[in-house]
C-alpha cells in the first residue's frame, strides 16, 4: 500500500472519499435526520405557540423574552447539561436542536402573522370567515413566506448543533471531524467531514430560501401585475 | 456544586478570563474589518450584493466544521480559534453597517454635501454618527454570538469556558459540566444585557423611538 | 390560491412524513454500543455491530467517540449504552471496579468477569485476543546493537539512552514513572514527557531512543518498531474483550453468539495491523471493520 504520508493533502482528501464514500454518505444522512427531526417538532409546537401569542399580545412578550434567553446559551453547554439528564445519544441532540429552532421559528410565526395588513384579515371576517377560517384562509397562507424564513434560519443552525452532537455519542458528520482532529495528519479527514456538513448547511439556506421567494405574497403579487401589463 | 466553584476558583477565573479574551479579541477584529468594508460596501450596490452574500454563505457554515479547517491552517491554540470567530462576527457587523449607512436620510447626506463637505466628511461627520444605533445592534448580536460560540473554541485547544464542559464530558463529572455551562450562560447573558444598555446610550435622542432601542 | 394550498399541504405532508420515518429508528430495545474515541475503540464498535447485523434481525446503534472508559462505564449503567465495544481489564480493575491493580492476566480476568456479574449484571466476555497495554518499544535498528529483548536488558544502557513516555504516565501512580525506576531498578539518562501521539514518530526518526507506546498502535508495525518484553511483570495486564449487559443477552441470545464469535480471533498483531489501516490508511474504522469481516466470512467457520 502506497504510503499515505507522502501524498498530498488533496489527493488524501480524494483517496479518502473514495475508500470510504458510503459511510460518508451513511453519516451525512444521519446527520440530516437529527437537524430536520429536531426543527420539525420545534415547527410543530413553535408555529401554534407563535399564532397562540399573535393573538394574546400579554403572552408575547414572555415567551419571546424566554426564547431569546435559551437562544443566548451557548449550545454545547445546553447540550451537555441535557446529556446529564437524557443520556447520550441522537435523542438529546434531537432535544437540543428543538429547543434552539423555537425561537426563530416562533418569532416569525409571530412576526408573519401580526404584519398582516390589518384591512385584509378585516375584508375576511367581513365576508363572513370565522377566526379560525380567516386563520388558515388568510393569514397562514399570508404569512407563510416568513415562518419558512424561521424554519430556514432554525435548519442551519440545527445541522451546526447537530456536528456537536457527536462530543455525545450521537453520530453524524460530527465523527469524522472529530476523527480528524484526533489523527497524526488529518487534514484530509477534517476536511472529509467538514466540507459536507458546510454543504449540508449552505444547501439548506439556498433551497429553503427559494421556497420562501416562492411564497412571497408580495413579489408575486407583483410578478403578477408586472405579467399583467 | 458549591466546592464546585469554591475548590476551582483560580480555575474558574482564568478560564473566564481567557474566554473574554479570545471573544474581545475576535470580536474587535470582526469590527475593524466589518465596518470600513460595510461603509465601502454602502456606496457600491454590485459590490454589496456579492460580499453580502459570500460573509452570509460563510455564516451558514457549522462552527465545528469552520474551527476544525483552522486547525490545518494555523495550527491548535488560540489562534485558530480567534479566526473562526472573528470570521463568523463579521456578518452582523458588515449587514447592520450596511443598512445604517444606506438607511441615513438622503436629505440629511444632501445638506452636508451642501455645506462643502467632502465624502470623507461625510461619512465621518454625518453619516456614521447617525449609523452608529444600528451599527451597535450588529455589534451586540455578533458579541453575544462570539461569547456562545467561544465553548468551542476549547476543542482546539484555545482554553475558556469549554474546558470545563469537555472535561465534564471526557470525566462523566456532572458539576464541571454544570459548573462550566452556567458561568458561560451568565456571560453570555451578561454580555447581551450590557451591550443593550450601549446601544440605548449610542443612540442619539433623536433616534430614539418609544424610550426602546432604534432597531 | 390553489397553488399556494397545494404548495402548503405539500409540505406539511412531507414533514409528517420525515417525521415517521424517523420514529421508526427510535424502539427503546434497540442495541447501543459505546465507544471510546479511541481509533481501535471504534474499529471494534463497528465489528461487533456489523457481526449483530450479520447474524441477527437486530440493528445496532454506535454511541460513539466516548470520552474515556469511565464515561463509557457511566453510560452502561445509565442505560444509555447496553454493550461496549471493548473493555481492557486493566483499567476496569481501578478505575469502574474500584480495586486494587492484578498483575496476573487470568486471575484479573477472572475478577472483572465475576465482579461485573455480581455487581452491575453485565458480562466481561473472554479475551478478543489481544492486550493493549503500555510497552517500552524501541526500532529494530537499536534492539539489535544493544541485544534487546526485555525492558530489563535495558538495564546495562539505560543509563545512554533518552527515552520519551506519555505525559500522564509520568504521574501515574502504581504502574506510573515512579513505580516503575524502583520496580526495575534503572532510569534513563532523560526522559520526556511527551503527546503519545508523537512517540512512535520520534523513535522512528532516532531523535529518542526509546519510548513508551501503546501495543496495539498500527505504527508498531509500520515502524518495524520492537516491543520489549516486561519481564518483571510491572505494567498489569490489559486484556482486551467485548462486553454487553445481561438483561439484553438473556432477552436476544443470538446476540451473544454473533459477539462470542470475535473471542480470540483477534491477535495482537492484527489489531495493529487494524489500527494502521485506520489510522495510516484513511480508511475510516467502519470499513476497516467490514474488510476484515469479510474477509473472514464473519466468522462463520466451523465452532471453536
Amino acid at each position: 500500500m502506497q504510503d499515505m504520508t507522502q501524498m498530498s493533502t488533496t489527493k488524501q482528501f480524494f483517496f479518502y472519499m473514495q475508500e470510504n464514500g458510503l459511510y460518508v454518505f451513511n453519516q451525512f444522512f444521519d446527520h440530516f435526520l437529527i437537524s430536520i427531526y429536531g426543527v420539525l417538532l420545534a415547527a410543530l409546537v413553535g408555529i401554534p405557540l407563535g399564532i397562540l401569542i399573535s393573538k394574546y399580545g400579554k403572552l408575547s412578550s414572555v415567551v419571546i423574552t424566554l426564547a431569546n434567553i435559551i437562544q443566548t446559551i451557548p449550545a454545547l453547554a445546553l447540550m451537555a447539561i441535557l446529556m446529564l439528564a437524557l443520556g447520550l445519544g441522537k435523542t438529546t441532540v434531537i432535544v437540543t436542536v428543538f429547543f434552539y429552532s423555537l425561537l426563530p421559528i416562533i418569532k416569525n410565526t409571530y412576526v408573519g402573522i401580526t404584519t398582516i395588513n390589518k384591512s385584509v384579515t378585516d375584508a375576511g371576517r367581513g365576508m363572513g370567515m370565522t377566526k379560525m377560517q380567516v386563520l388558515y384562509m388568510v393569514e397562514l397562507p399570508l404569512s407563510l413566506s416568513v415562518i419558512i424564513t424561521g424554519i430556514r434560519i432554525a435548519l442551519v443552525v440545527a445541522i451546526g448543533i447537530t456536528a456537536i452532537g457527536a462530543f455525545i455519542g450521537a453520530g453524524g458528520l460530527g465523527d469524522i471531524i472529530i476523527r480528524g482532529t484526533n489523527a497524526t495528519d488529518g487534514t484530509a479527514i477534517i476536511l472529509a467531514g467538514a466540507l459536507p456538513t458546510a454543504l449540508m448547511a449552505i444547501l439548506s439556506d439556498i433551497i429553503l430560501g427559494i421556497i420562501e421567494r416562492r411564497l412571497d405574497p408580495v413579489k408575486r403579487q407583483q410578478k403578477k401585475t408586472i405579467a399583467a401589463v | 456544586m458549591i466546592t464546585f466553584f469554591t475548590e476551582n476558583s483560580s480555575d474558574i477565573l482564568l478560564k473566564t478570563w481567557e474566554h473574554f479574551y479570545i471573544s474581545m479579541i475576535a470580536l474587535a477584529l470582526g469590527v475593524i474589518i466589518a465596518v470600513p468594508i460595510g461603509i465601502l460596501l454602502s456606496k457600491s450596490k454590485y459590490l454589496s450584493k456579492i460580499v453580502l452574500s459570500i460573509t452570509s454563505v460563510l455564516q451558514t457554515v457549522p462552527s465545528l466544521a469552520l474551527l476544525a479547517i483552522m486547525i490545518p491552517l494555523f495550527g491548535v491554540g488560540k489562534i485558530p480559534a480567534v479566526v473562526a470567530l472573528c470570521i463568523y462576527s463579521l456578518l452582523p457587523i458588515l449587514n447592520n453597517t450596511f443598512i445604517g449607512m444606506r438607511s441615513v436620510n438622503g436629505n440629511t447626506k444632501g445638506a452636508g454635501i451642501a455645506m462643502g463637505m467632502t465624502t470623507m466628511q461625510s461619512i465621518l461627520l454625518v453619516e456614521l454618527p447617525l449609523a452608529i444605533p444600528v451599527i451597535m445592534s450588529g455589534i451586540r448580536l455578533s458579541a453575544v454570538y462570539v461569547i456562545s460560540w467561544a465553548t468551542l473554541a476549547s476543542y482546539v485547544g484555545a482554553g475558556g469556558l469549554g474546558d470545563f464542559i469537555f472535561n465534564g464530558l471526557n470525566l462523566y463529572q456532572a458539576e464541571l459540566i454544570i459548573g462550566g455551562a452556567i458561568i458561560v450562560t451568565l456571560l453570555a447573558l451578561l454580555a447581551d444585557f450590557l451591550l443593550s444598555k450601549l446601544e440605548k446610550l449610542v443612540t442619539p435622542k433623536g433616534l430614539r423611538i418609544e424610550g426602546g432601542r432604534a432597531s | 390560491m390553489k397553488k399556494r394550498l397545494l404548495l402548503t399541504s405539500l409540505l406539511v405532508l412531507s414533514l409528517v412524513i420525515s417525521g415517521c420515518s424517523l420514529s421508526g429508528n427510535k424502539e427503546s430495545d434497540k442495541i447501543k454500543i459505546a465507544s471510546v474515541v479511541t481509533t481501535e475503540g471504534q474499529i471494534l464498535a463497528y465489528m461487533m455491530k456489523y457481526m449483530i447485523e450479520h447474524y441477527t434481525e437486530e440493528e445496532a446503534e454506535i454511541i460513539n467517540n466516548l470520552g474515556s472508559s469511565t464515561v463509557v462505564h457511566q453510560a452502561m449503567v445509565n442505560g444509555d449504552a447496553n454493550m461496549s465495544a471493548v473493555r481492557y481489564t486493566g483499567t476496569d480493575l481501578t478505575g469502574a471496579l474500584q480495586a486494587e491493580p492484578i498483575k496476573d492476566a487470568d486471575e484479573a480476568l477472572a475478577y472483572v468477569q465475576k465482579e461485573f456479574k455480581d455487581r452491575f449484571n453485565q458480562t466481561f466476555f473472554d479475551s478478543y485476543g489481544f492486550e493493549n497495554t503500555y510497552a517500552f518499544m524501541v526500532t529494530k535498528e537499536t534492539a539489535e546493537k544493544y541485544n534487546l529483548k526485555t525492558v530489563g536488558d535495558l538495564a546495562a544502557v539505560a543509563g545512554e539512552l533518552e527515552a520519551g513516555v506519555d505525559t500522564s504516565w509520568m504521574n501515574r501512580e502504581g504502574d506510573g514513572y515512579k513505580a516503575f525506576v524502583e520496580t526495575y531498578g534503572f532510569d534513563f539518562s532523560r526522559t520526556f514527557p511527551m503527546q503519545i501521539g508523537l512517540v512512535y514518530d520520534a523513535v522512528d526518526t532516532g531523535e529518542l531512543d526509546v519510548v513508551l507506546g501503546y501495543t496495539t498502535d498500527g505504527r508498531i508495525a509500520s515502524y518495524d518498531l520492537v516491543v520489549l518484553e516486561d519481564n518483571l511483570n510491572f505494567f498489569p495486564p490489559y486484556d482486551a474483550s467485548p462486553f454487553a449487559d445481561n438483561e439484553l443477552l438473556e432477552e436476544k441470545p443470538e446476540v451473544k453468539e454473533a459477539v462470542e464469535r470475535l473471542v480470540g480471533e483477534i491477535s495482537t498483531k492484527t489489531m495493529q495491523e487494524l489500527n494502521f489501516k485506520a489510522d495510516n490508511n484513511l480508511i475510516e474504522p467502519a470499513i476497516v471493520a467490514e474488510d476484515f469481516l469479510k474477509e473472514h466470512k464473519y466468522f462463520s467457520g466451523g465452532d471453536e
